[in-house]
């Protein structure tokens, strides 16, 4: 490729001072440096109980329930947008599709094990769908109504959750569940830190993610939250790709409502609450920009973990005692130190 | 030295409200000929311009493009037919590579299934891209580079190559030479000049007389949303222009010296 010989001529103005900046402003690579920092100060704070299977297992089951909201919601922050109904969405898709199992087909938590697998493939198939229905809605309030997205998901954030409410009547609906699904791996007596959710969630990621960043529609999706008027300018369909991108962020909230059903053997109108402000949380701390045109599914990967290992980490702390009310606080400054982070890369960076 | 008409407008007229933007316009452009669209803000140049690239619809008038008549409602089926237009600063996405953004819209999938679900091909398009950029007289450094990267020439030349590497008929650049450097707008003027002689019909805007009187072979002056004057540049100098552009020189005669 003639291109990378360009490409290094660019490269040799580098320095060795310069070359490690650079490194440091790849957020990826600061992500896994904080991990690691992390996990040594925990597993000292904990006096050598942080770095242990159940732990991690907990960790990544957290992780995974919240990778695929925070994935969808990546998509949408792309293209400068934002996405507040994934929370709702969450709760309302599981007490649907709990409804329908439950109360339709009369299929309670008695159904279990093997049994169960075919209900909870129809409850993922209707989370799915309403999550779909919910990310349309929220497109045709942007693009008929012109609303901006803020304003627009808030909207659909409470309608999805009052019906949610009126479905439910405030009752978790059991229906049937395999509770094998959410629990660790084992070899033995050897227990891995993954269930078959977290990985199925994990697998799911990987695909969207290489439809992110090597398929026309994650190009589009960069392009729109790049330069909204030369996308137009080249011929591209800016509501439709607008559609596309919330319904794939509802679709994905709808299936972390299926993961949350598997998680709680229900479909409750609660399961979701409050889990918008953690996607949008993982996604400025994975990397993305607000503004629009910037992020990587790595470093939201990463991100997610951020979140969950420090809050499982200061449950943990023994040395120092710890109150769990703290966590929000500590989340809130990681919030504020990944936003810092970023403004510092862009002064330093060329515009 | 130019060809066939490639593209004509007969009698436009697009009114907003109560304002008649252009009345009764009428402009051919020729195969292998630079036209320069000059005129004061407010004279109906975006208007027609608009028009031209299919982003506004006229609301009387016909075009033709190869002596067919054409109507364009969307800017994709005028850039689909050949025409292809630079909107003022609005060219590229700065976040995305120059290959991104030279095949953004029309991009180029691997074979196969894959293809099909709309995957890329990222070596393919990094390879043409620089290679259709060269071929327009743009040095761009990498085309694996994010274009906020470039400097404010490199970014307006890339914009531009894009713009003649794509453009099968007519090329339409409102002002392609905003905001730049001396050196660096010579080098837009150069393209300018490769696309005349691969054979495009260019429409030039421009605020900036002298590049007007450089690069075009005719000129029209809009005023008050009609053409005013429609001659070869060679009968123009920078004053009588400016006397047209603004209406001290009222009548198509153009003052000797």
């Amino acid at each position: 490729m003639t291109d990378s010989n360009q490409a290094s001529a660019f490269k040799e103005q580098t320095p060795f001072r310069a070359k490690i900046s650079s490194l440091f402003s790849n957020q990826s690579v600061v992500l896994v440096i904080t991990l690691i920092v992390l996990g040594a100060f925990f597993q000292w704070g904990s006096e050598g109980t942080f770095l242990h299977m159940d732990l991690l297992g907990t960790i990544m089951d957290q992780w995974g329930s919240y990778i695929l909201i925070a994935v969808g919601q990546l998509f949408v922050v792309i293209t400068g947008g934002i996405d507040l109904s994934v929370g709702s969405t969450v709760s309302l898709s599981s007490v649907v599709a709990g409804w329908f199992v439950v109360q339709q087909m009369h299929k309670g938590p008695e159904v279990t094990g093997g049994a169960a697998i075919p209900y909870i493939l129809l409850i993922a198939l209707i989370c799915l769908l309403v999550g779909l229905v919910v990310g349309l809605v929220n497109s045709w309030l942007i693009n008929q109504l012109k609303i901006v997205p803020f304003i627009a998901t808030l909207a659909t954030m409470g309608a999805s959750n009052g019906i949610a409410v009126m479905i439910s009547v405030g009752m978790p609906l059991q229906g049937p569940n395999d509770w094998d699904l959410g629990n660790p791996w084992k070899i033995g007596d050897f227990t891995l830190p993954f269930s078959t959710m977290v990985l199925a969630a994990t697998f799911i990621t990987a695909v969207v993610g290489l439809f992110l960043h090597k398929s026309r529609f994650g190009l589009h999706t960069y392009a729109l939250g790049s330069n909204a008027f030369a996308t137009r300018g080249a011929g591209i369909s800016v509501q439709k790709q607008v559609v596309k991108v919330y319904m794939l962020s509802g679709g994905l909230a709808g299936l972390a409502g299926a993961y949350s059903y598997v998680r709680l053997g229900a479909g409750s109108n609660t399961s979701g609450m409050g889990m918008e402000l953690y996607a949008i949380a993982a996604v400025v701390i994975g990397g993305a920009s607000l503004m629009g045109g910037v992020g990587r599914i790595i470093g939201i990967c990463l991100g997610t973990l951020v979140l969950f290992v420090v809050q499982s980490g200061l449950l943990t702390m023994t040395v120092v005692q710890v109150s769990p009310d703290l966590k929000q606080v500590i989340v809130a400054i990681l919030i504020a130190s990944a936003v810092a982070v970023q403004t510092l890369q862009n002064k330093n960076g060329r515009k | 030295m130019t060809g066939e008409v490639v593209y004509e407008i007969k009698n436009a007229s697009k009114r907003y409200g109560s304002v008649i933007a252009l009345d009764g316009a009428s402009l051919k452009i020729h195969a292998g000929e630079v036209v320069g669209l000059v005129g004061d803000n407010g004279a109906g140049k975006s208007t027609l311009v608009k028009v031209l690239s299919g982003a506004h619809q006229p609301d009387g008038g016909q075009m033709f493009l190869d002596g067919k008549e054409v109507r364009w409602d969307s800017p994709r089926q005028a850039l689909e037919a050949g025409v292809e237009t630079l909107y003022q600063d609005s060219g590229l996405a700065p976040h995305l590579t120059v290959s991104q953004n030279v095949f953004l819209g029309r991009e180029v999938t691997v074979k196969g299934i894959l293809g099909w679900m709309g995957f890329l091909n990222k070596k393919k398009m990094e390879h043409d891209a620089h290679r259709d950029l060269e071929a327009v007289g743009i040095a761009v450094p990498a085309s694996n580079r994010a274009v906020s990267q470039l400097s404010g020439g490199q970014r307006q030349a890339v914009a531009i190559g894009r713009a003649v590497a794509w453009a099968q008929k007519v090329i339409i650049l409102d002002e392609p030479t905003n905001h730049l450097g001396a050196r660096q707008a010579n080098e837009v003027l150069n393209i300018i000049r490769n696309a005349k002689a691969k054979g495009l019909g260019v429409i030039f805007i421009s605020h900036t007389l002298p590049h007007v009187l450089e690069v075009t072979d005719r000129i029209v002056v809009l005023r008050l949303g009609r053409i005013v004057k429609d001659a070869p540049t060679s009968d123009f100098n920078g004053d009588t222009l400016i006397g047209t552009i603004t209406g001290t020189i009222q009548t198509i005669k153009v003052e000797g010296d």
